[in-house]
This record gives C-alpha cells, sequence and structure tokens, in this order.
C-alpha cells in the first residue's frame, strides 16, 4: 500500500545523506540514533524547532523498529528544501495501516509498555511532528516509512 | 598569579601552575577547553561555569574566587547566608547551630538558616506542579550550571523549567526585607554574603538568570573561608538554647533531597554530568513526558559534591544525614504562610530565561554541509584514540578545530609522526625501516 504523498516535491540536489543502523531488540542503545542525528542536524545549523520535531519522529520511528522488527537502515537526507528520513526495515510487516495510524492502537506488549512505550502514540506522533509522511508496509516482508520536515516554510 | 580564565566567568586559572597536561579539556561537559601552545583557553561563549576544571586539576591551576567582589566597606550589616552544604563540612559533632554560631564571630553581624528556605520553595514547587500545564517533565532551575547547560546546549528545554526561584536568591530578598524593617535599616545598608559551594553558584550571583540582579550582594567560597571557620567553631561554646534547622530543608544539601522533601512522588533526581546529558537527550525526544518533575544537577552528588567544598561528598553526605536524623524529619514550615507568599508571586522567577545558543559557524546549509565534510575528512585521518594531546578533548572536536582554521591537524602527535615517517620512508632512510614495516632486522 502507498500512500499519495509518497511522491513529494523535493527532487532538488541532496546536500548531505547518512544511514544509520537499527537493530531490533536493542533497548540498551533505544534512542541512539534519534540522538546521533539530532548532534548531525544540530552540526548543520538546522532551526533548532525544526530539529526538535524530527527528532521526536525519529526516536518514535527507531523505537518500533527496536520493538517490532528485526533490524532497519535510517537514511537522512539533507536537501535545501526539506530533511527526509527513511527508516526501512526487516520484520513482521504491519496488516491494517488504517489501525496502527489510529491513536491508541497498539499492539504492545506489557514489557514494553512497562517501559513507557506503547501508547499506539508512535505513527500518529510520527506524522504530527512531520510535513510529509508515508508508510508503505508488507506482511512478513517489513515496513518503510518516509517523512520529512519542511526548511523552506 | 591567577587571572580570570576568561572575562566574565567565576573561574581563575593560574598559569605558572598549569602543566598543559589536558585533563581538565576532557572533563569539561561542553567542550569548552583547549590547550594551545602550552596554555590553557577557553571558549568562552561555551562556558557553563560549572567547576569541573576545577574538580579535576591535580596541579591546583584552576580554581574559584574566594569572592565575588571585594567591595563590602559600604555595609553597616554583613548578613552570612550559607548554602546549606556549609554544616556538612565540619563532621558529625558540629550541630548547625555551631556552625552558625561561629560565623558571628568571623566578622558576620547576623545569619540566615536557609534550610527553612529550602522546604518553603519545594512546598511552593509542589503548589506550582499542581496547578500548571506542560510541557513535560518540568525541571528544577536550582543548579545553576544546569540552567546554563539548557540555555546553550538544550534551548528546547527551556519551556521545560519551573519559574520558582532557588532558596538562596528568596532567602536573600526576604532577610534583607526583614532585616531592614526590624533595625530600621535602608536595604542597601544590608550587605547580604552567599557562602558558595561552587563557582556556578558564584557566577548566578554575579550574572544572574531569570532576574535582573541577584539579591546577594557577595559570593563568598567555602574552601576560601574554611579555616578560619572551623578554628572559630573549635572557639565556640556550647550555648543554653540553639537555634535549631529545618531537618527537612536541609536534605536539599544533597543530590535527591529537593525530591525527597516533596509531596509530588512522580519525580526524579539526576546528577553528574554524562547522566545528566543522557537524560536531557531523552527528554528532547520526548521520554520521560510521564514524569512530572526532574532535579538535576551537574555535580555528581548535587551540591554536597560541589568543587569548593573541602569535606569529601562520602563523608560530607554522612554528615548530613546524621544531621537530618538527629533533628528528625518533621515538617516545620506553615502551610498557610507558604500558600501567602506563593499568592503574592513572591516565589517567581523575576525575568523570563532567554536561550543563549552558540552562534553556529554559519546559518548557510551549504556552507555548513561543507564544513561538515572538511571536518569528516580530517576525522578520518585522525586515530580516534580521543588522547586528547592534540589540546582539543577528542578527536571529533579536533576535527572540527582544524575544519574551522582554529588547529592544524598535526597538531595530533599521531598524524604527525605519521608525517615523518612517510617523509623518511619517502628518502629511503634506512635507519627506520623497523618502524616502516615493524620488521627488526
Amino acid at each position: 500500500m502507498t500512500d499519495e504523498t509518497l511522491a513529494g516535491p523535493a527532487a532538488d540536489e541532496i546536500l548531505y545523506r547518512e544511514t544509520f543502523h537499527v537493530r531490533g531488540g536493542d533497548f540498551e542503545h533505544g534512542g541512539d540514533v534519534a540522538t546521533r542525528v539530532k548532534a548531525v542536524l544540530r552540526e548543520l545549523s538546522i532551526d533548532p524547532r525544526l530539529i526538535r520535531r524530527l527528532s521526536i519522529a525519529n526516536f518514535e520511528a527507531e523505537m518500533n523498529v527496536i520493538m517490532y522488527a528485526d533490524e532497519a537502515t535510517l537514511d537522512l537526507v539533507v536537501r535545501s528544501a526539506e530533511i527526509e528520513v527513511a527508516v526501512a526495515d526487516r520484520g513482521p510487516g504491519i496488516p491494517d495501516i488504517g489501525l496502527a495510524m489510529q491513536e491508541g492502537w497498539s499492539t504492545a506488549t506489557a514489557e514494553m509498555r512497562a517501559r513507557g512505550f506503547g501508547a499506539g502514540m508512535g505513527l500518529p506522533n510520527i506524522r504530527r511532528n512531520t510535513d510529509r509522511f508515508a508508510i508503505e508496509s508488507t506482511v512478513g516482508r517489513g515496513t518503510t516509512l518516509r517523512y520529512a520536515v519542511s526548511l523552506t516554510a | 598569579m591567577k587571572d580570570a580564565i576568561a572575562q566574565g566567568h567565576s573561574i581563575l586559572h593560574a598559569r605558572e601552575k598549569c602543566v598543559g597536561c589536558v585533563t581538565c579539556t576532557q572533563a569539561c561537559p561542553t567542550k569548552a577547553l583547549r590547550v594551545r601552545g602550552g596554555r590553557l583557553t577557553l571558549k568562552q561563549d561555551l562556558c557553563i561555569d560549572c567547576g569541573e576544571c576545577i574538580r579535576c586539576c591535580r596541579h591546583g591551576a584552576n580554581s574559584a574566587p574566594d569572592a565575588s567582589t571585594s567591595d563590602s566597606s559600604r555595609f553597616r550589616l554583613r548578613v552570612a547566608l550559607p548554602s546549606t552544604t556549609l554544616f556538612t563540612q565540619f563532621g558529625r559533632d558540629v550541630r548547625p547551630a555551631q556552625v552558625l554560631d561561629a560565623l558571628t564571630r568571623i566578622g558576620f553581624d547576623a545569619w540566615y538558616d536557609m534550610s527553612w528556605m529550602c522546604e518553603m520553595v519545594a512546598r511552593a514547587v509542589d503548589t506550582w506542579l499542581s496547578e500548571c500545564s506542560g510541557p513535560w517533565p518540568k525541571i528544577s532551575v536550582t543548579c545553576p550550571a544546569i540552567v546554563r547547560l539548557i540555555l546553550i546546549r538544550y534551548p528546547d528545554l527551556l519551556p521545560h523549567l519551573v519559574p520558582i526561584e532557588a532558596p538562596r536568591e528568596l532567602a536573600a530578598k526576604l532577610v534583607r526585607r526583614r532585616l531592614a524593617s526590624e533595625r530600621g535599616l535602608s536595604p542597601g545598608e544590608i550587605g547580604i554574603f552567599y557562602l558558595s559551594p561552587c563557582s556556578a553558584l558564584m557566577q548566578s550571583i554575579a550574572a544572574p538568570v531569570g532576574l535582573p540582579e541577584s539579591h546577594i550582594d557577595v559570593a563568598l567560597s567555602i574552601a576560601g573561608i574554611y579555616g578560619r571557620l572551623l578554628k572559630a567553631i573549635k572557639a565556640g561554646a556550647r550555648e543554653e538554647h540553639e537555634p535549631r534547622s529545618c531537618a527537612a530543608g536541609l536534605q536539599w544539601a544533597a543530590g535527591g533531597g529537593e525530591c525527597a522533601m516533596m509531596r509530588n512522588r512522580n519525580t526524579m533526581a539526576v546528577s553528574g554530568v554524562a547522566d545528566v546529558t543522557r537524560v536531557f537527550d531523552r527528554i528532547e525526544s520526548g521520554i520521560y513526558q510521564g514524569v512530572d518533575y526532574i532535579e538535576a544537577y551537574l555535580c555528581p552528588d548535587g551540591c554536597v559534591s560541589g568543587p569548593l567544598l573541602i569535606e569529601g561528598r562520602y563523608a560530607a553526605r554522612r554528615t548530613l544525614r546524621l544531621l537530618i536524623e538527629n533533628a528528625g524529619i518533621e515538617s516545620t514550615v506553615k502551610e498557610e504562610k507558604v500558600r501567602t507568599l506563593f499568592r503574592e508571586h513572591f516565589f517567581d522567577l523575576e525575568q523570563d530565561v532567554r536561550a543563549r545558543p552558540v552562534r553556529p559557524r554559519t546559518t548557510d546549509l551549504r556552507q555548513a554541509v561543507r564544513l561538515k565534510q572538511e571536518k569528516s575528512a580530517v576525522l578520518a585521518k585522525l586515530p580516534k584514540k580521543d588522547c586528547g594531546a592534540c589540546g582539543a578533548p577528542d578527536c571529533e572536536t579536533h576535527a572540527e578545530d582544524v575544519a574551522a582554521g582554529d588547529a592544524r591537524i598535526d597538531d595530533c602527535v599521531f598524524v604527525h609522526i605519521e608525517t615523518l615517517e612517510s617523509g623518511v620512508a619517502r628518502r629511503g632512510d634506512p635507519s627506520c625501516r623497523a618502524t616502516q614495516g615493524g620488521k627488526v632486522p
């Protein structure tokens, strides 16, 4: 399933690109990739308000991988018009994306909830904090999230 | 000869004692220090006056001034306002009342025991938390090094700061008001001397955040007056009716004490540079939203481990625990009074706290990318041993400095040796064969 917004604008030149790796089940380092991405964006003098929004999205995406998938790459692409992040995981996939996008819907286990996750706010929270959001998923193979914040607004 | 390490900071540096060992550059939480040409230099806008460079220097090259100003002759009444940590400095057998009495014998006309204000502030924070809205969690403004860290590194966390002033400023405001009316003095004739456990607190009085001017007139280093005070304590006699400290408020002296005092139990206490940074990173990512209040200290154990104290922090904590147990924890502050003061906005910060983000080298995205790429290219050539011998705290910072034109790549000893060796190898000098291939003939 492909969201229409996937096509997006931003065909312009890539100014900076870096790929990060997230391991499923790695709770110990949960949030590290989001923190590293944040450091990169700070170095690039990106507006702190945008960094904050994107960091919240990155953290949610990273924790989704850690909780549900086997592994993923987080691809950071900076263009002059926007910063795009693609998180592609190898994992179980999401059978009903419409349901997963509803606030409060979660398949988190008791253990995940005990750690403060699984409130069913992850995907909606990513969408809320970004200017462009798309999700693609194949059951049994994995999920790809693609979201961006605009630098021109 | 001690010079201010930089204008407008509460750290002194004695150049002749500095051996250029780079220990402090690596201890600095904001990576503000460098050793260049054998001399310590400071990137001013990064310094939060936390005193880690004082704490870690084995050569005593870094220190805090004994007093924030030498101009104290103008006061008709000199009032000592000791940090509650002062009571932890003389072992279990010296009661707070003896310490306060000794203060009057080393030249102060009066004192104020801050433990009372500490408990009042804890109540005020409780009240404020019960009425405020997000973002969560709220963060304490007690530690000025933490506040400054937020101003420069975590400006996004500014809305999380609790706009309730710290006990020291409120105590100074209260005691000045009280003594002026009791003794018929003008407020300006009363000098309030804060006895400080750290350089960050001294700096907060010289250059306060959240109020236009400090209510404290002079900040004194506890280490600076320790000797005289100890002598006066030993010479003192036991009084019939000793003033009591507020046992609950004494807890504020150590990390976790503020949380221990509060009614709200949904709190977290975090201390030490590394842990604070980690927790703040996570708050920025939106974690800990379920927590109401975070008490954070840059020093590893809260104020009781401040760099301007004499007693080691473990011993000081033991003394503190015994003092509190002896006094017996009971709430001694009148709720009614706190509520009235709260409604009068007595506890409020007087000014908005504004971010002071470090100015980026460039605001142009393309140029920033170019700098980052240059930095990555330099970093690729560095050994990543983070030895600090180049004078920057780690390889990444050195790469940044090189990209910015502030340092040369061969300030790195490893790069330097490699350059020399490759030059020698090109010339085919047989005496260097062993180092080239690692084979000894």
